[in-house]
């Protein structure tokens, strides 16, 4: 007995022992890779740029953007759309209302635009309603056509398109739409505060012809600044505008005048539409579609299964390479998304009294010589071979590859080059002074650079820490933030606070459809969150949207311009572009993944069951 | 016993009270709120100051504390910022799913534990105790999260014999009989896989306590009596050997209602787990102060249930 409990304390013991031990190994393991990350992080950098891009390297010129069609389609049947999302859609489905973009993906099939865009988003007479611009470009008239009608057969009017403003404009709104575009509508504004009833610049001529004036005349209105979406009046007429978003014509049986009707809605989960035999581009060959959420942890699995046959709405493209070879039924899609990430400079702060930027000449990050050697210092194409395989690439401008007529290629953006960076930074004075290998300012003194991150996925801190290493390979000391990454809520209220401990910061931005980036670099734009402004900023923003620039070719002269501007001054510096894949099952024809693209009528499915691997 | 629960029900006021109070300002200390994950060109930054006047997220939390306070002594619990409806609304739609999950799930629970813990307590050490003790060691050791995705894995996506998301086949009509199947067949899966878990404490409760209970005196008089083996377990050992878990049983109802994140966002299943997942990650206080305020509820109610079934099951004790 007294042997037996001998050897049970000894047990105990030995299991105690190999807790301690397991994690202090594991704690040393840390340790070696903090220290040792810089050295293999370099060498395997430049194996891997010898040893091949055919190694787990892709690149967006080899995805289609349009679904390769694998025969004839049949007769109807139903497509399964997945929703990529990690958490329920909203359900708030309507244009008017919506804030989500899950949201916009479930109200695409069954409502849309009256104008159709092309693919610099700039409108075209291609739509349900086509437009005419006034001499001085302050007036449009739009007529809707005669075969455009809702899904309960009353046909889209005139009326039905004012109700739209009147609706965003009205006091009571509780949306988010009501912005620039609307205040310029001429007597916009005594509308929004309540002392007309009627908004006097929008006049109802007849029951398909709608005539708008703007104070002034801006390009951007047509680039997606028109409130294209009209609102069944006779549906909603009776609802309160405050009562609105929650009534079950929003969220249960909303109607639209796209190609589809909503059959069904289980809140949040999924929707179930059928085939609207009158839509004004004939009807689909589809009899239904089936929307359902899938979660970016199992949306693989549930486009091998064949339960989804597209999954939209963001598929996670860093799973690619893994799935790349099993998913054989299905067709991978791949766009250049109209996004890009970036390295802001913080150079002033934002004053909220008079709702402008003041940009700081004392800044820490104001002499321009260091942004630009900071630029040179990295290699973001190895960041988007390294951590995105290619899937992501070395961006060069702030109008991105999306906007093909906007988008200055010939721009020479600095690029990867530490002997140049390291001969600006010499004759800017960055001298390494008390020999320490770290420069100091030329003034002598210490240089940090605080630099704030955002968290997100598993590259976010690997990519972060080589930033800060390719600094350091100039001799430059920047340092995370608190050491660490932030979370996207505390990072952007920081970041929009002109937190005086940030210097630089990572962000990305989605843009808009509009290529005015007056929202994002004006001096007047609360998201100008480098706080930068010049007078040749404001010039060239200016001038794109002023009247001389509804000549696109002036317009496209300015905005090329404007890009030269930004990387000769360096508010922010762009890393990386992006591609945004769409994985859709064999069986699907007549789809495509570019942005612009809206033809659910002419998607079909070649057998009525999904395609499975093989 | 009326007293007693009087008692204990007055004293959750204040408790409930100070749970809220620290909530709220716990929810106020996170940075952003419900529209700050709005950073989009194409919106304009004034239209969202303008709705965060509207829905009075610029008042200090003491303000914003008392209307919200002042709304649920109305019954009101206040809309979500983040789904545009009344949060009573929105709750009532994830408590029917997880419910139904719960239900499930503890109907499995118990099925899988009575007989487990009775055998393995009757028969102990024998090679059935030790392949059913096995099992529940088993079990304890594998986080329920991980266990869950081989679940879903295997008979999800491979064998395809349970859908894999979501709480009802889409189109399917509410209030149909293949309505409530098919929501019934949504929770099958995460049901099962909560159950195979959860189930092994239980067992282990159920058997421990039946060792410990056959070696007491009035089971050697009962045998003496000349009481069958089976009428000895059925009607003395096993009624004896509830007691614990139904202690338990008061504790479980509170999951009722609580749900559980893991497998909830496992399974996308959206019941009241992912709702007060989703609540936090994107601010929406209104639903997550409300959640809280009700979990907290439901915990202090299942504490003072689980002391009325135990005083009703076991006559010795008695609550004064």
């Amino acid at each position: 007995m007294k042997k037996a409990s001998l050897s049970k304390l000894l047990l105990a013991m030995m299991l105690m022992l190999i807790l301690v031990l397991a994690a202090c190994s594991s704690g040393s393991d840390d340790n070696a890779e903090g220290d040792g990350g810089s050295d293999d992080g370099t060498e395997e950098g430049t194996d891997e740029g010898e040893g091949g891009s055919e190694d787990g390297i892709y690149s967006i010129d080899d995805f289609p953007a349009a679904k390769t069609d694998a025969g004839e389609a049949i007769d109807g049947g139903t497509l399964n759309y997945g929703l990529v999302n990690s958490s329920v859609f909203e359900g708030i489905l309507n244009w008017n209302f919506y804030q989500g973009n899950p949201d916009a993906h479930v109200i695409q099939f069954f409502d849309e635009s009256l104008l159709s865009a092309d693919e610099n988003f700039t409108y075209t007479q291609d739509g349900a309603a086509t437009f005419e611009t006034s001499e001085d470009n302050r007036t449009f008239t739009f007529t809707i056509g005669d075969n455009v009608n809702w899904h309960d057969g009353e046909p889209v009017t005139a009326e039905d398109w004012l109700y739209s403003y009147e609706i965003i404009g009205h006091p009571d709104y509780t949306g988010i739409r009501y912005d620039a575009s609307f205040r310029n509508i001429e007597g916009m504004d005594e509308y929004h505060s309540g002392d007309a009833d009627t908004i006097s610049g929008i006049e109802v001529i007849d029951d398909k012809t709608l005539e708008i004036s703007y104070k002034e005349a801006w390009p951007s209105l047509l680039a997606g600044g028109i409130w294209a979406y009209a609102t069944p009046k006779h549906i909603f007429e009776d609802i309160p505008i405050a009562e609105m978003e929650e009534s079950a014509e929003v969220r249960q049986n909303p109607i639209g005048m796209g190609p589809f009707k909503v059959e069904s809605v289980v809140p949040g989960e999924s929707v179930t539409y059928t085939a609207n035999e009158d839509y004004w581009k004939g009807a689909p060959k589809l009899d239904g579609v089936t929307l359902t959420v899938v979660s970016p942890e199992t949306v693989v699995q549930a486009l091998e299964s064949g339960e989804i046959d597209i999954a939209g709405g963001g598929f996670p493209t860093d799973q690619y390479p893994d799935v790349e070879e099993s998913l054989t039924n299905v067709e991978f899609l791949g766009v250049i998304d109209n996004a890009y990430t970036y390295i802001g400079f913080k150079l002033g702060h934002w004053d909220a009294d008079s709702s402008e930027v003041v940009t700081d000449p004392d800044a820490k990050m104001a002499d321009v010589e260091l942004r630009r050697a900071m630029w040179h210092a990295v290699d973001n194409n190895a960041v988007g071979e390294r951590f995105y395989n290619g899937l992501r690439w070395n961006a060069t401008t702030l109008i991105g590859p999306a906007y093909p007529d906007f988008y200055n290629d010939e721009v020479e953006a600095p690029t990867y080059d530490p002997d140049e960076a390291n001969r600006i930074l010499d004759e800017a004075g960055y001298e390494d002074v008390d020999g320490d290998g770290i420069r100091e300012n030329p003034d002598g003194e210490e240089l940090v650079i605080n630099f704030a991150s955002m968290e997100g996925g598993d590259t976010a801190e690997p990519i972060a820490n080589y930033y800060i290493q390719a600094w350091e390979a100039v001799g430059l000391k920047v340092e995370l933030l608190d050491g660490r990454l932030h979370e996207f809520n505390a990072f952007y209220d920081r970041v929009e606070a002109d937190d005086p401990d940030i210097d630089i910061y990572q962000a990305a931005w989605s843009t808009g459809s509009d290529v005015d980036p007056s929202g994002l670099y004006g001096k007047e734009a609360p998201f100008n969150y480098s706080r930068y402004s010049s007078e040749e900023n404001d010039r060239l923003i200016a001038e794109g949207n002023s009247e001389e620039s509804f000549e696109v070719e002036h317009r496209q002269e300015v905005y090329k311009e404007w890009q030269e501007l930004m990387v000769q001054d360096i508010p922010v510096f762009p890393t990386v572009y992006r591609a945004a894949l769409t994985p859709v099952n064999e069986r699907v024809t007549g789809y495509s993944a570019a942005l612009d693209w809206s033809e659910w009528q002419e998607v079909g499915v070649t057998q009525e069951d999904p395609v499975l691997p093989e | 016993m009326w007293k007693f629960i009087v008692r204990r029900l007055l004293i959750t006021i204040p408790q409930i009270i100070i749970l809220s109070i620290i909530v709220f300002i716990l929810a106020q200390m996170m940075p952003g709120d419900a529209l700050s994950g709005l950073i989009d060109p194409s919106i304009d930054p004034a239209a969202v100051e303008q709705q965060r006047e509207r829905l009075g997220l610029n008042n200090p939390w003491y303000i914003q504390y008392v209307d919200w306070v002042g709304g649920i002594l109305q019954g009101d619990f206040g809309q979500s910022f983040r789904f545009k409806m009344p949060v009573t609304e929105l709750i009532g739609q994830r408590m029917v799913n997880t419910v139904l999950l719960s239900v499930v799930t503890l109907i499995f629970t118990y099925l899988i534990a009575l007989p487990l813990g009775l055998i393995s307590g009757r028969f102990n050490d024998t090679l059935l105790d030790q392949a059913i003790t096995g099992y529940t060691y088993i079990g304890f050791a594998t986080p329920l999260f991980i266990f869950s995705l081989f679940m879903l894995w295997i008979f999800g996506y491979n064998l395809g014999w349970f859908p894999t998301s979501g709480s009802v086949a889409p189109g399917t009509e509410p209030g149909t009989i293949a309505y409530w199947l098919s929501k019934v067949y949504h929770a099958l899966l995460p049901g099962i896989s909560i159950a195979l878990i959860q189930v092994v404490s239980t067992v282990q409760y159920l058997r421990s306590e039946i060792i410990d209970t056959k070696q007491k005196d009035f089971i050697i008089t009962a045998r003496a009596k000349g009481a069958g083996e089976q009428r000895v377990y059925n009607k003395h050992i096993f009624r004896n050997s509830l007691l614990p878990i139904a202690a338990f049983f008061g504790w479980e109802i509170t999951t009722l209602i609580t749900g559980t994140v893991f497998v909830e966002k496992i399974f996308s299943y959206p019941g009241m787990g992912l709702l007060f997942l989703e609540s936090i990650t994107q601010r929406d206080f209104s639903v997550a102060n409300s959640l809280v305020l009700l979990f907290g509820t439901a915990q202090i109610m299942g504490a003072l249930l689980s002391d009325i079934i135990l005083s009703i099951v076991d006559p010795r004790i008695r609550i004064k």
